[in-house]
């Protein structure tokens, strides 16, 4: 057990002699102290906070009001984040970093265009072994939005990220006839173009990131987060995104966890909690 | 107390849209989706599962108009059949996603509704879910020889595989029932009165079991011996605050062959917040 | 301007001084008392290291963007041409037209532009509250400040700047007095600085730093950001989705700047636990300004990494 308060008191008096000499480049990270430990630990060291972003235009009149999907609109989103992803690569090879991990990915689509910007921080491993092998690494600095702490539990488990894996889809909201919608007024129905136009764009979404993930070699996409919802500016276009972390095993099979089960006796209520009973929110 | 289980009703999904099955057939080459997080993706690993893919069933649905006497309370049967068969027809969807993929189960499953501003009266129902087999080569479907569905998380699917017992089903049950707005007279005369209002208390007690008995229903016809993780949910949807829908969710589970003995769990106290 | 040391005279007898820190915080940190913002299980950390909270402090300042200053060249309006020669050296980016074509409308010429001046002022804001709050600290007789909360926001509807700083000041049981008279600080508490101090890392300041970049659009970019492409002129065809260069690099430019500014005030040491915001103003069709703040816990190593052995899964059964 380390005397902590030694240890403060040494750290104290360490300011009392001047700053190191600025060889060191001063790296600045954006991982909590948890996250640095869990990097350390598992032997690889944050290098430094990187960024891309990317603004694409988006052609006046893609909005208005058509049929099926918005290929226009869903192209200029792929783009964006592809791009993103290229200049945060760039980035992150200057300082010789073999990926990035923590990435933070801010999406704003826009009338007239689509902007992406993705932070992280650049990490390479302290004894310079990458598992996917040297030659990978420099290639292809991977981009994850894993946090620190999920890169660490993978690499454990024997697996890597090699890239970020995603794909848009935009849809009009398909159109009945009025005499079609006074039939269905009154029955309970399938309203079969609908759910056939909103399926469809979802599979597609899900499929131009299935690619993406094959692209960057992946075998495996993991945390897939779909976001769906019509746009602000005209609502009746619908946007589907499917994005995760590709992954790729890379030692030479899976190697278990096995975690310990544990059992907390935190409980300050005394009472079972119904709460769960009555639906109120799924944890996830 | 009428029952009305669409049995019949619900149309055989065979009409999965062509993006999905080029969609899938692409998961068969090797490539996994999953919307597992890490942790999950570990535990479900752990548990002797690999994840196959994202699996989803859509449909959107026109719920029709049903008439209902003001005055009294009652379940609304073609509501009741409407919410079932919109909730059955995404689940089909993606359990037949989960089929193609040769999945012995779906885990993490979530039924969302959403409502879109185009459509009134219509809904669309969503089921998504990761799709699993296991690695040791036995097979894990149901009574029914489909895959299982569950909405447990990939920690609960853990948990649960460690007692010995193995997911069947997500079984629900549903029932929208109509409650009678009160005459002027039976409301003056209980007011300022602490008393029992009998017709609330018989319509929603009604209302309340036939959900559970439905849902119960479905496990018994997947051969289950238990339902876990129950969560009874009351909404309105847009019908307005005299017309709630009660789901019963829960997962349908059964013991398998051999005693498994659980690893005693260590007890703690974390001193953070 | 203040610098972010915000240095004092360490001979001064401790206690309050007559600074510019207002009479009630004279008052408030005579008392005996100590007073500190931290949740008990924070408080209970520090007491395991040694720390003794002293008092709760605090600084404050308002500023206004003198939009119309003189040498200020942010002006509505204002041709980039006369800007260029007054940006002080910062990042600057020139785009011309590719078409053959003038006129009124047609904007040939375009800039992206670092904005000293505004990032001058924030710092200014910045570092004066931040100052304040060491002072209050200093007087107490504090080694540090911990558990510090910033934060910038406008004033209702003023649209002035307002900095404030809270913290915990604390002295080290047993420590020496501060370096330079002046106590370091950091925005971690707590279990989390514990952490920090067990892995080696000895927390200096708080630093921050906004940088500040207008975009002055060219015809492309304006074209482009309005969603009209394929407009014919001079060759230019539209196939596929085209990437707006100039408002991507401004982007690019914001963030590496922030960084670039908080690395010139570490000086060697390392940032931790970092934050970005960004906060984009559009001014018209291509126009606009982007500010990014970068902040972070400036800690240096004062010993070697002893990595912690690797943790143990578990699965929460309750």
């Amino acid at each position: 057990m380390p005397d902590l308060r030694a240890e403060m008191r040494k750290g104290a008096e360490s300011l009392a002699t001047a700053a190191p000499p600025s060889q060191a480049r001063g790296i600045t990270s954006d991982l909590s102290v948890d996250e640095a430990l869990l990097l350390h630990a598992a032997g690889w060291e944050p290098l430094d906070l990187v960024c891309g972003v990317a603004v694409v235009s988006v052609p006046v009149g893609v909005w208005n009001w058509g049929r099926g999907a918005i290929s226009l609109a869903s192209d200029a989103h792929n783009a964006a984040v592809d791009q993103a992803a290229r200049a945060l690569r760039a980035e992150c090879g200057k300082v010789h970093g073999h990926g990035v991990v923590g990435v933070r990915v801010d999406v704003e689509v826009r009338t007239h265009h689509i902007e992406v910007a993705l932070v992280g921080t650049a990490v390479q491993p302290a004894d310079g072994n990458d598992p996917r092998g040297r030659d990978a690494a420099e290639a292809m600095p991977f981009v994850s939005d894993l946090s620190a702490r999920d890169f660490t539990l993978l690499l454990r488990a024997g697996w890597m990220p090699v890239g970020l894996a995603f794909g848009a889809c935009f849809v009009y909201s398909p159109r009945r006839t009025a005499g079609t919608a006074m039939k269905q007024s009154t029955q309970n129905i399938e309203l079969t173009n609908y759910t056939e136009a909103m399926y469809s764009a979802r599979e597609s979404a899900m499929e131009k990131m299935q690619e993406s993930a094959l692209e960057a070699g992946g075998e495996g996409v993991v945390e897939v987060k779909v976001t769906e919802g019509p746009m602000s500016f005209a609502r009746h276009a619908v946007g589907f995104t499917a994005w995760g972390t590709a992954v790729k095993l890379v030692a030479e099979q899976h190697q278990f966890v096995q975690p310990q089960m544990i059992l907390p006796l935190d409980d300050a209520v005394v009472t079972f909690e119904a709460q769960s009973l009555r639906g109120a929110g799924k944890k996830r | 107390m009428t029952d009305p289980t669409p049995e019949a009703a619900v149309p055989v999904a065979r009409d999965l849209p062509k993006d999905a099955a080029h969609r899938l057939e692409e998961l068969e080459h090797g490539l996994f989706t999953s919307d597992l997080s890490v942790n999950e993706f570990l535990l479900v690993k752990e548990a002797g599962f690999h994840p196959l893919g994202f699996v989803m069933g859509s449909s959107i649905y026109h719920i029709g108009i049903q008439t209902r006497k003001w005055g009294e309370s009652q379940e609304l049967t073609k509501l009741t059949e409407a919410m079932y068969t919109a909730r059955e027809l995404a689940m089909n969807r993606m359990e037949e996603e989960a089929t193609e993929l040769g999945a012995d189960g779906v885990v993490g499953v979530r039924l969302d509704v959403n409502y879109y501003e185009w459509g009134n009266d219509s809904a669309e129902f969503i089921a998504f879910g990761t799709a699993v087999k296991a690695e040791d080569g036995n097979s894990y479907r149901n009574a029914l020889g489909k895959p299982f569905t569950s909405d447990l998380s990939g920690q609960d699917f853990w948990t649960l595989m460690q007692t010995g017992h193995v997911p069947q089903g997500l079984v629900m049950g549903t029932c929208v029932f109509h409650i009678a707005h009160r005459k002027l007279t039976q409301a003056l005369g209980s007011m300022g009165q602490n008393v029992e209002l009998p017709n609330f208390t018989q319509a929603l007690y009604e209302a309340r079991e036939l959900a559970m008995t439905r849902m119960q229903d479905e496990a018994g016809e997947l051969k289950a011996s238990g339902i876990v993780g129950v969560r009874l949910e009351e909404k309105s949807h847009q019908w307005g605050s005299h017309t709630i829908e009660f789901l019963a969710l829960g997962t349908a589970v059964t013991k398998t062959t051999g005693e498994v003995t659980l690893p005693k769990p260590t007890t703690i106290i974390s001193l953070d917040n | 301007m203040t610098d972010l040391t915000g240095s004092v005279d360490p001979a001064a007898p401790p206690g309050p001084a007559a600074g510019d820190l207002p009479e009630a915080a004279v008052r408030r940190l005579q008392s005996d008392a100590f007073s500190s913002g931290l949740t008990v299980p924070d408080f209970a950390a520090c007491l395991d290291l040694g720390l003794e909270p002293v008092a709760l402090v605090q600084g404050f300042c308002v500023m206004q963007w003198g939009w119309y200053g003189p040498g200020s060249g942010y002006m509505r309006g204002m041709s980039p041409y006369a800007v260029a020669s007054g940006s002080g050296g910062g990042y600057s980016e020139t785009y011309r037209c590719p078409h053959g074509f003038v006129s009124a409308e047609h904007r040939t010429w375009g800039q992206n532009l670092e904005q000293p001046w505004v990032e001058a002022a924030w710092t200014q804001g910045y570092s004066s509250a931040y100052a304040r709050m060491i002072e209050e600290a200093t007087d107490m007789g504090a080694h540090g400040v911990i558990g510090v909360v910033d934060r910038v926001g406008t004033l209702a509807d003023t649209g002035n700047t307002e900095f404030h700083f809270l913290g915990t000041a604390v002295r080290v049981d047993g420590g020496p007095p501060p370096a330079g008279g002046v106590p370091w600080s950091t925005y971690l508490a707590g279990q989390r600085l514990t952490k920090s101090i067990e892995a080696g890392f000895m927390p200096v300041a708080v630093v921050a730093s906004l940088a500040s970049v207008r975009v002055w659009a060219y015809c492309m970019t304006e074209y482009l950001m309005e969603g009209q492409m394929g407009m014919g002129w001079g060759g230019y065809a539209s196939s596929g989705p085209q990437l707006v260069d100039q408002v991507s690099k401004a982007h690019m430019a914001a963030r590496q700047l922030a960084r670039k500014h908080v690395r010139e005030q570490l000086v060697g040491d390392e940032l931790h636990g970092a934050t970005i915001d960004v906060a984009t103003r559009e001014l018209s069709a291509g126009d606009e300004v982007i500010d990014c703040t970068l902040r972070g816990n400036r800690v240096r190593r004062f010993k070697d990494f002893d990595p912690i052995p690797a943790p143990r899964p578990t699965v929460r059964l309750g």
